[in-house]
């Protein structure tokens, strides 16, 4: 590739990455030079101011045609679009939470690590939701996923931190392995990395025994990626290294990176998968073939998240298993494959984000407060801090997913869509049982609050930037509960992920 | 009229504040409630003008959309809408101001206005929404209200036995109409009023099921406004603080279910039968309640009954096809019922107690609320030249032009208890001898006598808008751009109708005196006729008696049998249940064990789980 091909690039569409790359560079040299003692909260700060420019001008590319660059490796449509903006929200949150958070354990000497090693996650999520190869999105998913194990480990002196982080790169290896084991099929049986050349050929697809392998691998492929989603059989990681990490670490694996893994679980199986057919052209994809393998996920991921959830007594642990079974939830969206889908998942990132990050800004309050993480440190909130309480409350009815809030929003909007086309019955009573069963649990927790007396009168004192997170999470939480048609608005005037996707 | 969304939302504003830092602002919290209902007021005021010149406004956007399943949410500004607002605001803002001083002092008064504010927001809705869904969304929200409110002396058993019973016996006529909302949803799939007209005047639902669904509708309406045979919660809702029954239980929530029939009048006037059934309650509870009303001791619960009797009134003009006269009394009612709550409470305020029995030549101890309750009394008893005479004779003509002869005699009699029970109320508390013990009488304050000489006058005046005399300016705009109702508009009644109503009243009022004021007939003239008649209207024709014994027993008796089988069977399953899904977690916890080998074992397991399934059943072999 010469000089004057790649100068011919359309580089502008990728900006919003070289704002967050070069940000994370800066602030590299800027932490090396920086005298030791020197608080480092102000490179927070700039990483926050990077993420809300990244933001601006993802947002200014919307509405624009497909464009694909570098021997389309990179793409840039609708969709990337849609994510980009929920994985620049989501880390510009943490970020907010990241800079309040007290520094202990050996972590005092590497917190402009902390901050940056945060940008070039998000760098990698970005790349993720933008590749249009399965070398880039690998490549994006292990800069996501280094990025994540150093920030898991990052108390170097706390034992819980160390051993998150060590469970944490033995299963992401394990996974990652599983992964390209199945990709390199796809590649065998192609001969090409790039998604829509796969797509092509796969699309006249007549061989039984190349169906069969090609069925093989999506399985691979599927479980291998659900250890980013935390879905069932590969959510064991996530509970301890939920516990073990930083609270914003925690916050930024739970939302963040789950949604960088919903983003190449889509780009994988929808372009390769729903491509490849099963009897030559015209017949049904290999995806629809294979409906039933995800609606088993999704199930046992319902179930064992929310089942679980029920017994633990630690709230970063309760809510690891909560976080599974939302990516359940997802996971019905995914089965059920209607023509809402995409805004579906969407919507359902959107709130999911608003609420975790909102209970995880809450929860790393009441956790550096009282110095542990137990569910029992709730009690009496309430009459310790009115304001704090009712947020939590709100929050978690909207997690629990009643009405006026945009997690039911985002549950009627799944529900319904599991009913379009075929209708799996099994699946959406699974749905509402472990709603319920949910409501246990989240429950529990505002009984602890509202009911349970105070072990002590201390009040809080909730810093600026947490402060923000609370607003935005409240007011998210609210607003798209009681006018969920602006998110729609928004989506149906400027991006159209359907007819982008598969051009 | 494009913005009068922030009507409602003035309320809500001052609930949130007085939820938020009510606790510091103490008694200062009045004013935040006076000054937003006020702005709630001046504005409902411009919208109703904007509306005499402009036509009916309604915006609507798509709440929820998933696929091909859209709801909508807005608002109307129609002139039933306009009219409603303007009435709902007043009385909100008039009984907010009132209550400042009738609550003074109470411990939990910044509760009280949030509750107020609560309320007023509810109702404010309720009248703006333009779709069945919005309306019942917000009824439900003032059946909410109602409750706190009705519940707010809630360490009184009966204050809490009251505020429940009044909750339930509304939940049942709200099972009728969400039912009603459901079965009109099917058949027309939409919520929208203007869907469902258009529907129902193009025939494309069957008259059978637009008599149902009018039925259904109308059972909710008859819980809400208290009517025969779910009345009996309002008599017992007067346990609330007296400007709640003023603005709850005689001016808005009550009157919601007449506004729910009037909103969806199209329906109702497209079944003959339904029309029939409303007319027929109507008039029935109309002097079913006047008649107990004649024996009540308490201020307040013959205010009550008589509410229930008015309410049966406007119902009757809705039923007889009357929409202007139903409308027109609505508002006319609104205010005098609401200045005789008012001037009940600062009575209840300068000598408390309720018992008429103990009270007695108050005319000269209360100087203005005195002549202000006998506006109110001459008002709803029909006397000449005020709100209620005009109103009154609207709704006879239009019984007796509908061609319900029965019912119009029915309506001709309850006018005459209500008169005669109410100057019978007059009579006992403001003339005669001072009974019962009474020190330290005095006028209440001028905020509280400030709110009551507006009433007072509106219940004056607030007939002339619709008269025979000078023209039917309300009735004609009512019904102005609406050809469905305009068949339904005023009625020009024979003159006899009107000289007959005003005897009629006369007579009652007479009566009174003789009894209660000069004394010339024996009290227990009534009573000694027949014991057993008196003991039947004391005891209210024993209606709650009868639940008890009916439908209480009948639910009890199902409930013991429920409840054995809940205790042995339900509660073994959920037992059982439960134990599964706690046993499921356990084993769940247990299995992380911390080990990543285990981990590691887990996912492969899964993953090999999945590929055996997919070998045994999967692509090759198909």
């Amino acid at each position: 590739m010469s000089f004057e091909t790649l100068s011919q690039f359309n580089w502008s569409v990728m900006t919003p990455e070289f704002i967050i790359l070069g940000v994370a560079a800066l602030l590299t040299i800027m932490d090396l030079f920086m005298p030791k003692g020197q608080d480092r909260r102000i490179l927070g700060w700039i990483g926050i101011a990077a993420i809300a420019a990244a933001m601006v001008s993802v947002a200014s590319l919307a509405g624009g045609a497909v464009v694909s660059i570098l021997d389309d490796t990179f793409r840039l449509d609708s969709f990337a679009i849609a994510f980009k903006l929920l994985l620049l929200g989501g880390a510009g949150l943490v970020m907010f939470l990241a800079v309040s958070y007290e520094a202990k354990d050996g972590m005092e000497e590497y917190r402009g690590e902390f901050y940056y090693l945060f940008l070039t996650a998000l760098l990698g999520a970005m790349f993720m939701a933008s590749s249009g190869d399965l070398i880039t999105l690998f490549i994006g998913l292990e800069l996501l996923s280094v990025s994540s194990y150093i920030l898991a480990g990052i108390r170097k002196h706390n034992l819980k931190s160390n051993e998150s982080a060590m469970k944490y790169v033995i299963n992401g290896g394990i996974s990652t392995a599983i992964t390209l084991f199945g990709m390199s099929y796809v590649y065998g049986l192609t001969g090409s990395t790039n998604l829509l050349a796969i797509a092509q050929s796969l699309s006249g697809l007549t061989d039984g025994q190349h169906v069969y392998l090609l069925g093989l691998s999506f399985l691979m492929i599927f479980v291998g990626l659900a250890f980013k989603l935390a879905a069932a059989p590969f959510h064991m990681w996530a509970p301890d290294v939920y516990q073990g990490a930083p609270t914003p670490v925690t916050a930024f694996l739970s939302v963040v990176s789950k949604t960088a893994g919903f983003v190449i679980v889509i780009r994988i199986l929808l372009t390769v998968f729903g491509a490849a057919t099963t009897k030559g052209p015209g017949s049904m994809p290999i995806l629809l073939d294979m409906q039933d393998y995800i609606a088993f996920i999704a199930g046992a991921t319902m179930i064992i998240g929310n089942v679980v959830a029920l017994k633990q007594s630690n709230i970063k642990r309760m809510f690891a298993y909560s976080s599974i079974a939302h990516a359940g939830y997802i996971l019905v969206a995914l089965t059920s494959l209607s023509s809402n889908m995409f805004y579906s998942i969407w919507f359902y990132l959107l709130a999911y984000l608003f609420m975790n990050l909102g209970a995880f800004a809450v929860i790393q309050i009441v956790t550096e407060k009282n110095g542990s993480a137990k569910i029992a440190d709730f009690a009496g909130l309430y009459r310790r801090s009115p304001g704090l309480a009712v947020v939590m409350g709100i929050l978690l009815i909207s997690l629990a997913g009643f009405p006026g809030t945009a997690g039911f929003i985002g549950k009627l909007n799944i529900f319904i869509g599991a009913f379009a086309g075929t209708p799996h019955y099994v699946l959406a009573s699974i749905m509402i049982a472990t709603t319920v069963v949910s409501y246990f649990y989240y429950f529990g927790v505002m009984t602890q609050i509202f009911f349970r007396p105070a072990a002590n009168e201390d009040r809080f004192k909730i810093p600026a930037s947490i402060l923000v997170v609370l607003i935005v999470a409240v007011v998210g939480s609210v607003l798209f509960g009681v006018m969920p048609n602006i998110a729609l608005d928004f989506m149906n005037n400027n991006l159209d992920i359907l007819a982008d996707f598969f051009s | 009229m494009e913005n009068a969304w922030l009507i409602p939302l003035f309320p809500l504003i001052s609930f949130l504040i007085l939820l938020l830092f009510g606790k510091r602002l103490k008694e200062a919290s009045a004013y935040v409630g006076i000054l937003l209902t006020l702005a709630s007021l001046i504005y409902s005021i411009l919208v109703l003008f904007e509306r005499f010149s402009e036509p009916t406004y309604v915006t609507k956007f798509d709440w929820l959309t998933i696929g091909d399943f859209h709801l909508t949410a807005g608002f109307e500004v129609n002139q039933l809408n306009a009219l409603m607002l303007f009435i709902v605001s007043l009385v909100s803002f008039l009984v907010h101001t009132y209550s400042k001083g009738y609550m003074h002092g109470d411990e939990r008064f910044h509760v009280f206005y949030a509750y107020l504010g609560l309320f007023t927001f509810a109702m404010l809705g309720l009248v703006i929404s333009p779709n069945l869904l919005q309306t019942y969304i917000f009824w439900e929200l003032v059946g909410v209200g109602s409750f706190l409110l009705i519940g707010f002396y809630f360490y009184k058993e009966e204050a809490k036995a009251a505020a429940k019973k009044a909750f339930i016996m509304t939940r049942i006529g709200d099972v009728g109409l969400f039912i009603g909302m459901a079965l009109l949803f099917w058949q027309t799939k939409s919520f929208e009023y203007s869907d469902i007209f258009a529907a129902v005047d193009a025939g494309q639902v069957s008259g059978t099921m637009i008599t149902l669904t009018a039925i259904l509708i109308f059972i909710g309406a008859v819980g809400k406004s208290g009517q025969f045979p779910l009345h009996t919660w309002l008599p017992d809702a007067m346990e609330g603080p007296t400007p709640v029954s003023a603005l709850i239980h005689a001016a808005t929530m009550v009157a919601a279910g007449v506004y729910l029939v009037a909103s969806l009048f199209p329906l109702f006037s497209a079944s003959h039968t339904a029309l029939m059934t409303v007319a027929v309650i109507g008039g029935f509870t109309a002097i079913f309640a006047a008649s107990i009303g004649l024996v009540q001791t308490d201020i307040k619960r013959v205010l009550a009954y008589s509410t229930v009797s008015q309410l049966g009134y406007m119902m009757l003009a809705l039923g007889s096809a009357g929409y202007v006269a139903g409308v027109f009394h609505l508002m006319t009612h609104a205010f005098f019922k609401a200045l005789l709550f008012l001037a009940a409470g600062s009575v209840i305020h300068a000598v408390h107690t309720q018992d008429i029995e103990e009270m007695g030549g108050l005319w000269k101890k209360l100087k203005l609320t005195g002549p202000l309750f006998l506006i109110g009394t001459l008002a709803i008893s029909g006397v000449p030249l005020l709100s209620g005479f005009f109103s009154k004779d609207e709704i006879l003509a239009a019984a007796w032009e509908g061609g319900h002869p029965v019912l119009f005699v029915l309506a001709l009699v309850a006018a005459f208890f209500t008169a005669f029970y109410m100057f019978r109320l007059f009579f006992m508390v403001f003339t005669g001898e001072a009974r019962g013990n009474q020190k330290h009488v005095h006028e209440s304050p001028s905020v509280m006598t400030f709110p009551m000489i507006i009433l007072g006058v509106l219940a004056v005046v607030a007939g002339y808008v619709n008269t025979p005399w000078f023209g039917t300016f309300l009735g004609d705009w009512l019904v102005d751009g609406n050809e469905a109702l305009a068949a339904h508009g005023h009625h020009e009644g024979p003159v006899w109708i009107m000289i007959l109503a005003t005897v009629v009243s006369l007579l009652g009022i007479y009566l009174a005196w003789l009894i209660y004021g000069k004394r010339s007939v024996s009290r227990n003239w009534l009573s000694g006729s027949g014991d057993m008649l008196h003991t039947v209207l004391l005891n209210k024709y024993y209606v709650d008696e009868f639940y008890q014994l009916t439908i209480v027993a009948i639910t009890k008796g199902i409930s013991y049998f429920l409840r054995f089988i809940d205790t042995f069977l339900v509660e073994g399953i959920v037992k059982g249940i439960t134990g599964f899904v706690q046993g499921l977690g356990a084993t769940g916890s247990k299995m992380q064990s911390g080990q990543v080998q285990t981990y590691g074992a887990v996912a492969f397991i899964g993953l090999a789980l999945l590929a055996v399934i997919y070998a045994l059943t999967g692509g090759y072999l198909r």
